[in-house]
């Protein structure tokens, strides 16, 4: 997703994990954790016309 | 590669994004026809307590909104919303999302709401009234947003961009009715690993 804002032309793209994001069901969240799925927070800037 | 072969697997493609589309609406549509069973993702208050909400907005929305909250983060968090602004709020669902940014642009500002699944525009709709402020909501996809260039100046989103085949598409969308200088704030699900094709291609597995 990261690289995905920057390709499209967004500029200034952060991202922090969101900590309290988990599954309720352990066998989602043990196959959520081995695959490295997480839940990110992303904020980006459409460039001002002049830049 | 062959054009009967690559016009088969373009068949088989748009064959398996429909029955994933069902299978969203239908999820989405549970959780807010049934706020109270149980699914294997948080949702409602407890959800949205989890991802620090602040409880006074909770308390203040209607309990349909906060019981049918399915996000996986707090996009408020981060969105600076301004007295005046326009938000659109991808994905709107009940409109808890919806709701609170419309408490932050106030009177002058405005919110627009876009959801796959018409009732749920309805119940959005529906549950901004009943605090007193007015959503616009469209029924359409994020893949085609029904809005003009340059038209909005801030997105915001949570937990859906996912569910889409075409992120890139999504993306580009965003980028274009964003005003020069808007901005975007979105929660979303991502993975580090490649999915296996067994998960890729599972309605359900996508659809959570």
């Amino acid at each position: 997703m990261f690289a995905l804002l920057e390709d499209s032309g967004f500029q200034r793209v952060r991202s922090a994990v969101v900590s309290g994001f988990r599954f309720r069901k352990g066998a989602t969240q043990d196959a959520a954790e081995a695959y490295g799925v997480k839940a990110v927070h992303f904020t980006a800037r459409k460039p001002d016309i002049a830049s | 590669m062959p054009e009967s072969t690559v016009a088969a697997v373009a068949d088989a493609q748009a064959s398996l994004e429909a029955v994933i589309k069902g299978e969203v609406l239908r999820m989405y549509q549970e959780v807010a026809d049934s706020p109270e069973a149980e699914f294997h993702f948080y949702h409602g208050r407890e959800a949205a307590e989890m991802f620090g909400y602040d409880p006074e907005w909770l308390n203040q929305a209607p309990k349909g909104a906060v019981a049918s909250f399915a996000g996986v983060g707090n996009p408020h968090a981060r969105s600076a919303l301004q007295p005046g602004e326009t938000v659109l709020d991808l994905g709107s669902g009940a409109g808890l999302d919806s709701i609170i940014a419309s408490w932050q642009v106030g009177p002058t500002g405005k919110v627009i709401g876009l959801d796959l699944n018409p009732s749920m525009c309805a119940k959005a709709k529906a549950h901004a009234e009943a605090t007193g402020t007015t959503l616009e909501c469209h029924e359409g996809v994020m893949e085609k947003i029904p809005l003009q260039d340059a038209s909005v100046d801030v997105i915001t989103s949570n937990g859906v961009i996912n569910l889409s085949f075409q992120k890139r598409r999504v993306i580009q969308e965003m980028f274009r009715v964003l005003r020069p200088g808007g901005r975007i704030s979105i929660t979303d699900i991502v993975s580090a690993k490649q999915l296996s094709q067994s998960i890729v291609n599972d309605p359900k597995l996508w659809a959570s």
